[in-house]
């Protein structure tokens, strides 16, 4: 098992980026250097002392240099509702947790749903890394939503696929129409077929493209995200049912093969 | 970063718990630890009075559906189930493991049926791995009629004597407080055969999603847990002091020095921290520390003298 820290970090900026979206840019050098693609914090807030529990969020980002991670988030309920307020502060952080994306692929299929994006994205970074041809999927419900297209495409330096649910950008409806065109079509650069698909998102989401992948015999992975509470593998709040049994979401994930995955 | 340890002092820490020698006070609360090893980034995990292993039963349970958890005001929710690999996993996963790092272990033991409790005590004698039992009355019984064997005396008083005849190592009773008179319920398990008794197991509650119209947890309902349940635990643990001769661990909502020093005065002996890990890793330490500092504060050489000092 790889070291963790609890390490006191700082709120540097916390903006605005979308309808209840928000992008937080955390000093935290020790996790800035350590932190794998996929991988995520534990958080504790400070002056939340009603809410007991930590909050998950992936790493959306990170900065070796300047010891920096950026969290992409959106309000869903009290304590994200509370987050856009702490424009600066000391927050801790437990981390970095969870295993790792393969990167074991020759052309690989990035789909992301919703802030689902944002765990891909240092993902699409190694691979990019590695000259690993990949293509990305993301979906939204509008077009303001789709917040991680620019970064995407600022490093692909093309635009990924959108999709979203009001048709106000790219493909209208939901972003699976387009999984499937790519899975028929083969990679963009060279048409060659996909050996990797790795999913982010909603569960329904997930499920239908692990379904998707699975049919073209496509090694599909997805990231689980449950509930937790300590988020180092303790207490077993966070399992997700598996062929071979009940498996901690936390640290034997977040990600999953998705064929062993019982949805 | 290193594992936190308890810093040095001449105030003497040492207890002893119905026969379990204890360096400090502070031990885990049985499911919010594991066996430890998760927390031994954060925390030097032999350097805690004793850990506290999550309940096991004999070929191990696969617990409940998921969503498992919820956060409620100061507290949360858990419907874990039990979920655990079975005695022989953790003989071989985890006690071994305590003991090499030098380890103060007590195994919190469950049993669907009164024979399974037995059993499992059974295949723990069968190695020299096991410095205390914690039996958890507070699971759903076959032999008693499918209720928690915890709220009925004369089933508490029948399985404990059952797991008596089993061992000769100290034996700590933990009660739920699910019950109106926990008194009755302390004095079945001394009657069977208890050295100590710990308390409390969570407080059976619910929470609602009113937009989705549905309960937050799978199971609908859950044990609640963390300082919302404090008070409700310290009344019980005073209660229960008065109640019975033996000595008491007490739980519930500890997350500092002050929270153990008020249940040590309440009539504990020692206390577990249990949900206050999830927010803290290095909770179990700091609370050793708080306590280390109350007493150097307030000239306090033995916390054996807070033991039910309440005035
Ligand atoms: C490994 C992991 C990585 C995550 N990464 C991100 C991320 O990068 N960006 C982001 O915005 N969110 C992420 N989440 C989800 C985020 O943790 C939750 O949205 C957050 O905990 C909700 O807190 P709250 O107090 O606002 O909501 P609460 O008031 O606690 O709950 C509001 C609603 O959110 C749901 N919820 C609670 N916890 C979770 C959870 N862990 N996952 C999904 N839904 C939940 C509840 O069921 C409820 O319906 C991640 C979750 C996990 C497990
Ligand atoms: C996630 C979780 C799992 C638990 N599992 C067990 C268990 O296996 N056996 C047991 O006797 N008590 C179990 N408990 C109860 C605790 O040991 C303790 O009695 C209770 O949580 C109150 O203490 P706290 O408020 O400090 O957590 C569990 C509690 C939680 C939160
Ligand atoms: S959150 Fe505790 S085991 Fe995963």
């Amino acid at each position: 098992m790889s070291h963790l820290v609890n390490e006191k970090a700082r709120i540097l900026t916390n903006e605005n980026v979308g309808p209840r979206l928000h992008l937080m840019v955390i000093e935290s050098p020790i996790i800035a250097k350590s932190i794998q693609p996929g991988q995520f914090v534990h958080v504790k807030f400070p002056d939340l002392e009603a809410h007991i529990l930590r909050r998950p969020f992936s790493v959306y980002g990170h900065n070796e240099k300047s010891g920096t991670i950026d969290i992409l988030y959106q309000e869903v309920g009290s304590v994200t509702r509370l987050m856009p307020s702490m424009q600066s502060g000391e927050i801790e952080l437990i981390g970095p947790i969870g295993n790792t994306w393969s990167t074991d692929c020759t052309r690989a299929l990035l789909v992301g749903g919703g802030v689902g994006a944002a765990p891909l994205f240092m993902l699409a970074e190694t691979l990019k890394h590695a000259g690993t041809p990949f293509d990305v999927i993301l979906g939204a419900q509008t077009k303001d939503a789709l917040v991680a297209r620019d970064r995407y495409k600022a490093l692909m330096e093309r635009e990924p696929c959108c999709a979203t649910d009001d048709g106000s950008y790219g493909s209208p409806g939901f972003c699976t129409s387009l999984v499937e065109e790519r899975l028929s079509q083969g990679c963009i650069e060279d048409g060659a077929p996909y050996d990797f698909l790795a999913v982010c998102g909603p569960e329904p989401l997930m499920r239908i493209v692990a379904d998707m992948g699975a049919k073209a015999g496509v090694r599909t992975q997805v990231s689980m995200e449950k509930r937790m509470a300590c988020g180092i593998g303790a207490c077993l709040s966070c399992v997700v049912d598996t062929v071979d049994g009940k498996k901690r979401s936390c640290i034997d994930g977040p990600i999953f093969e998705a064929n062993k995955v019982v949805w | 970063m290193n594992a936190a340890v308890p810093s040095t002092t001449d105030v003497k820490l040492a207890v002893n718990l119905g026969g379990l020698h204890m360096k400090n006070p502070v031990t885990v609360a049985s499911g919010t630890f594991a066996a430890g090893r998760e927390y031994s980034d954060f925390v030097a995990v032999e350097t805690l009075g004793a850990v506290t292993t999550k309940g096991v039963s004999l070929k191990g349970w696969e617990g409940n559906a998921s969503p498992r958890i919820a956060e409620t005001p100061s507290g949360m929710l858990n419907s874990i189930g039990l979920q655990n690999p079975g005695v022989k996993h953790l003989i071989d996963h985890d006690l071994t493991w305590l003991r090499d790092i030098g380890a103060t272990s007590i195994v919190n033991v469950s049993g669907h049926s009164f024979d399974e409790y037995v059993q499992v005590i059974n295949a723990l004698e069968a190695t020299d791995l096991v410095d205390a039992y914690e039996i958890n009355i507070s699971c759903p019984n076959v032999d008693a009629g499918g209720m928690t064997i915890g709220t009925d005396p004369a089933s508490v008083r029948e399985v404990i004597s059952m797991c008596r005849e089993a061992t000769s190592k100290p034996m700590i009773v933990k009660l739920t407080p699910n019950v109106t008179d926990i008194t009755e319920i302390a004095r079945a398990a001394v009657d069977g055969g208890a050295n100590a008794i710990s308390l409390i197991n969570t407080l059976l509650g619910m929470a609602i999603d009113a937009y989705r119209r549905k309960p937050q947890l799978a199971r609908a309902v859950g044990g609640l847990s963390g300082p919302a349940v404090k008070p409700v635990a310290l009344r019980m643990v005073w209660e229960v002091h008065k109640a019975v001769d033996v000595p008491l661990l007490g739980m519930g909502g500890i997350a500092n020095g002050i929270d153990a020093i008020e249940f040590m005065l309440a009539g504990a002996t020692a206390i577990a921290v249990g949900t206050a890990n999830f927010n803290n890793p290095t909770a179990t330490v700091d609370v050793i520390n708080g306590i280390i500092e109350y007493c150097e504060q307030q000239g306090v050489k033995d916390v054996n003298e807070l033991i039910g000092a309440l005035q």
